[in-house]
């Protein structure tokens, strides 16, 4: 396994305007390894192998493979070269067969026609390699997530790609379909490919990869054999920080009686939820348990107006209110952070002072309007207090990573000082330092006494983090558990069985 | 140091700086062409004064006025296709309040026979609510900008017919020819006018929210709408100053040939004003948008048009040269371009340093 380098970069530095996105960064993959990238949302892995496959131009150092300097120009001349990405989204054709999907380019001719036996044949070959048995003549959409991606990872192995860069291919993945990939990438490994894996995953790297290279802010921390970092140590090193500190929060003390804050007495949408009652007190965080479907979104939308209760009624500080808009329950002084961030949180072709200053000016009305300087105050002012890594308040919000562009939309929230949070889904899909941040303002708001429903897929931050979990199943709430005093088990039992 | 060189690289970045380039090299070859192109003098028959860079601004007028509702629609994301059919419908009213009825006021001469208040504000009306209609077919049909529009586009020279029974009418309202042909302060009255618009729309759109509420719904509506934004009637509002300010520029335009044309006026004013909106910046797939940029690019469009009357270029040849301009002004804001000359100022920045 200790075979040579392939692919040796070295003083690698990229500079964005305003920012060095990787500041002399060294790396090296060997033939037959596979190589987690690793590091928090803007740490730099993403430019780094956007260097490699040359979407992105280095400003200097010099990139080796096989000893000889490439300078890519574009994922196309670094496919000749040997290089094959697999990116995060599956960018193949849905409505083409697999098999087309894997040649479409470079389909096998005969007599001048494209010779579709020999398409399938091949096809079908490689995805048995794959251990996978499908009619390869069949739609890509007709198959699951997984073997859309296995067959964009065919497309790249089959061009002789002699390095393979897989970004985030697990994320959209099962356990079971993890597991397929993982052998796949094994079986790649040992015909002396070289693979680069990156992943928010920790048990995922551990289970597969054979060395690791930690990025951090544009630099490089280090590379090291998988044995040689535990967990613990790898996660330092990736944040930079303590993770005993982070990981020391402690759940809001809500006082017994501490009023409450928002109540919904049996609110239905009409057709997707019925009848849903919950009450919120001052300070109190509650979470929403139970899987993708079971009701936590299409409540929280209620709640907040995004989709509008036909019936049912909501107190918000003991007077009752009638949510029809959102804008209806901002005047209320709701605030909701949605669960899809890219399509209904950020804007991204507005700056992070707009983006910061939206909820509070569509509250005042645009009649009333900010001068620059209060907005420019106010996203500064933000910008410190969550550490929204930035150079200033102008840059785009849509050029954050996602972890800061979650903490743009919250400060945008927190910018209107509201009563009631309802945050959907807030820490997915950010790296683990930015989660830990996000849970630490999350509970310090609740400390001054804004009440938070939280809605996570990940059990054990809503039960570090809540007073009280509602669970969901079937768009309905089944039970209601206290935060201090149940474990894992409790709620996926309950969320197995559908009783308390 | 390292400011000034970041200005540099920032300015070749942007589009309206290679508009008002653009604009600067068409006056240069006119003015090595004709030295004479920039001189402007007074003639006090009139009380105005007279010049090409006169005229441009003034026959510019129309397209201007449009451009800036057209600016706000672009940035939505939308386009407003019924903008030119608005003018002929304006034109038609003002006539048909000036001139009704004609059986019995058979010659036009300077009089009006209602109001000249009516004459003034029913096609304005008119004509906002005609916008206030292409909005709420978008806003609450959520019907798509381009479609929503056509109907009026289709229709709205079909409604100038009918509201003048297929008539051209024409006056001598004298009240009424100081809108197109009047001056203020030298200058003619639809320069005053347009003066007077785009501040309004300006002031109107910078010094309130709404300017970046627009931009905001038109790069992200959903989450415009989740940030409490009441999308529908930023869309609303938008659709109908277009409508108003094309109703604006329908009264400039019959009061230039003191007529009604519902077939002639305001023809393909909106690919006109779409493409003064593009020219000046403003990207079509909506957000961030600049009115600045939009006045370049209606000048623009404008000084290639004098240009081509002003050295006799042939008239069948007339579209295909400003095509041709308008081709090189498009491929100069280019992305690729934008990005070599914005590298190079850097580096040459970097190398003064």
């Amino acid at each position: 396994m200790t075979g040579k380098n392939i692919l040796e970069m070295r003083g690698i530095t990229i500079e964005f305007p305003g920012v060095k996105a990787l500041d002399g960064v060294d790396f090296s993959l060997r033939e037959g390894e596979i190589h987690s990238l690793l590091g928090e949302n803007g740490a730099g892995k993403s430019t780094l192998i956007k260097c490699i496959n040359g979407v992105n131009r280095k400003d200097s150092g010099t990139i080796l493979l096989d000893g000889r300097e490439i300078n890519p120009s574009g994922p196309y001349e670094a496919m000749t070269l040997g290089i094959s990405t697999v990116f995060q989204e599956v960018n193949l054709c849905p409505n083409l067969s697999v098999a087309e999907n894997i040649f479409v380019g470079r389909q096998p001719m005969k007599h001048g026609r494209i010779n579709w036996s020999e398409i399938n044949r091949r096809a079908e070959e490689l995805m048995s390699r794959f251990h996978l048995d499908i009619d390869v003549a069949r739609p890509l959409s007709y198959y699951s997530t997984a073997v859309q991606q296995m067959t964009a990872i065919a497309r790249a192995v089959d061009v002789q790609a002699k390095i393979l860069i897989l970004d985030e291919p697990t994320s959209s993945l099962d356990e079971n379909e993890v597991q397929l990939l993982f052998s796949v990438m094994r079986q790649l490994r040992d015909s002396g490919m070289g693979i680069i894996f990156i992943t928010h995953f920790l048990d995922q790297i551990y289970a597969v990869s054979d060395r690791m290279t930690i990025l951090r802010n544009g630099h490089l921390v280090g590379t090291y054999n998988i044995n040689e970092l535990g967990k613990v140590e790898l996660v330092t090193k990736m944040v930079g920080k303590d993770m005993d500190v982070i990981f020391s929060l402690k759940r809001a003390n809500v006082p017994e009686d501490s009023p409450v804050m928002l109540k919904a007495e049996n609110i239905g949408d009409g057709s997707r939820i019925d009848d849903m009652s919950l009450t919120l007190r001052k300070g109190e965080l509650v979470g929403f348990a139970g899987l993708l479907g079971s009701g936590r979104t299409e409540t929280a939308e209620m709640l907040f107006g995004a989709t509008r209760a036909v019936h049912g009624e909501i107190f918000v500080d003991g007077e009752k209110v009638s949510i029809r808009t959102p804008f209806d329950a901002i005047q209320a002084e709701e605030a909701f952070c949605p669960e899809d961030r890219k399509r209904d949180g950020i804007i991204g072709d507005l700056s992070i002072r707009e983006n910061i200053m939206l909820a509070v000016q569509s509250r005042k009305g645009f009649m009333h309007p900010m001068t620059r300087q209060e907005q420019t105050e106010l996203a500064d002012k933000y910008i410190a207090l969550l550490g929204i890594a930035t150079p200033d308040c102008e840059k785009k919000a849509g050029e954050l990573s996602g972890g800061n562009q979650q903490k743009v939309i919250l400060a945008r929230w927190m910018a209107t000082s509201p009563k009631v949070l309802i945050l959907d889904e807030p820490t997915r899909g950010i790296d683990i330092g930015a989660k830990a941040e996000i849970q630490r303002l999350m509970l310090e708001m609740c400390g001054e006494g804004v009440s938070v429903i939280f809605i996570s897929s990940e059990l054990d931050e809503i039960i570090r983090c809540s007073n009280r979990i509602i669970i969901m199943r079937d768009r309905a709430k089944v039970a209601e558990v206290d935060g201090a005093s149940c474990t894992q088990q409790d709620i996926l039992r309950i969320i197995a069985e559908g009783a308390a | 140091m390292a400011g000034k060189r970041f200005d540099v690289a920032g300015l070749m970045q942007s589009k309206v700086t290679w508009a008002v380039i653009a604009e600067a090299l068409i006056l240069l070859v006119c003015f090595v062409i004709r030295p004479d192109f920039f001189s402007i003098s007074y003639q006090p028959s009139t009380g105005m004064l007279y010049g090409s860079l006169i005229d441009i601004v003034n026959r510019s007028a129309e397209i201007t006025i449009i451009s800036m509702g057209m600016t706000l629609v672009i940035a939505l994301g939308g386009t407003d296709l019924s903008v030119g059919a608005l003018v002929a419908v304006a034109g038609a009213i003002a006539l048909k309040f000036l001139r009704w009825d004609v059986l019995t006021y058979t010659t036009p001469g300077d009089y009006t026979v209602y109001p000249y208040i009516l004459v003034i504000a029913v096609p304005l009306v008119v004509c906002a609510l005609m916008g206030l209609f292409n909005g709420f077919l978008v806003a609450k049909g959520g019907i798509q900008p381009i479609i929503a529009t056509l109907i009026l586009m289709v229709c709205g020279r079909g409604v100038a017919q009918i509201l003048t029974d297929g008539k051209q009418f024409t006056t001598g309202y004298s009240p009424f020819r100081v809108i197109g042909q009047g001056s203020f302060m030298y200058l003619p009255m639809p320069i005053i006018i347009t003066v007077i618009v785009v501040v309004a729309v300006a002031l109107f759109t910078r010094k309130t929210a709404f300017g970046a509420f627009v931009e905001s719904v038109g790069v992200n509506p959903s989450a415009s709408r989740l940030s409490g934004i009441k999308a529908g009637n930023v869309i609303l509002l938008v659709f109908m100053i277009t409508g108003l300010l094309s109703g604006i520029a329908g009264l400039i335009y019959s009061s230039r040939i003191m007529s009604n044309d519902s077939n002639n006026a305001g023809l393909n004013f909106e690919m006109d004003a779409i493409l003064a909106v593009v020219i000046g910046g403003t990207n079509m797939a909506g957000g961030k948008f600049s009115l600045a940029g939009t006045v370049i690019g209606s000048l623009i469009i404008r000084t290639i048009v004098t240009f081509v009357y002003y050295f006799g270029i042939v008239a069948e040849a007339t579209m295909a040269f400003k095509a041709l301009i308008i081709a090189v002004v498009i491929v100069l804001q280019s992305e690729p371009v934008r990005k070599y000359f914005a590298r190079r100022a850097a580096m040459k920045g970097g190398a003064g340093a």
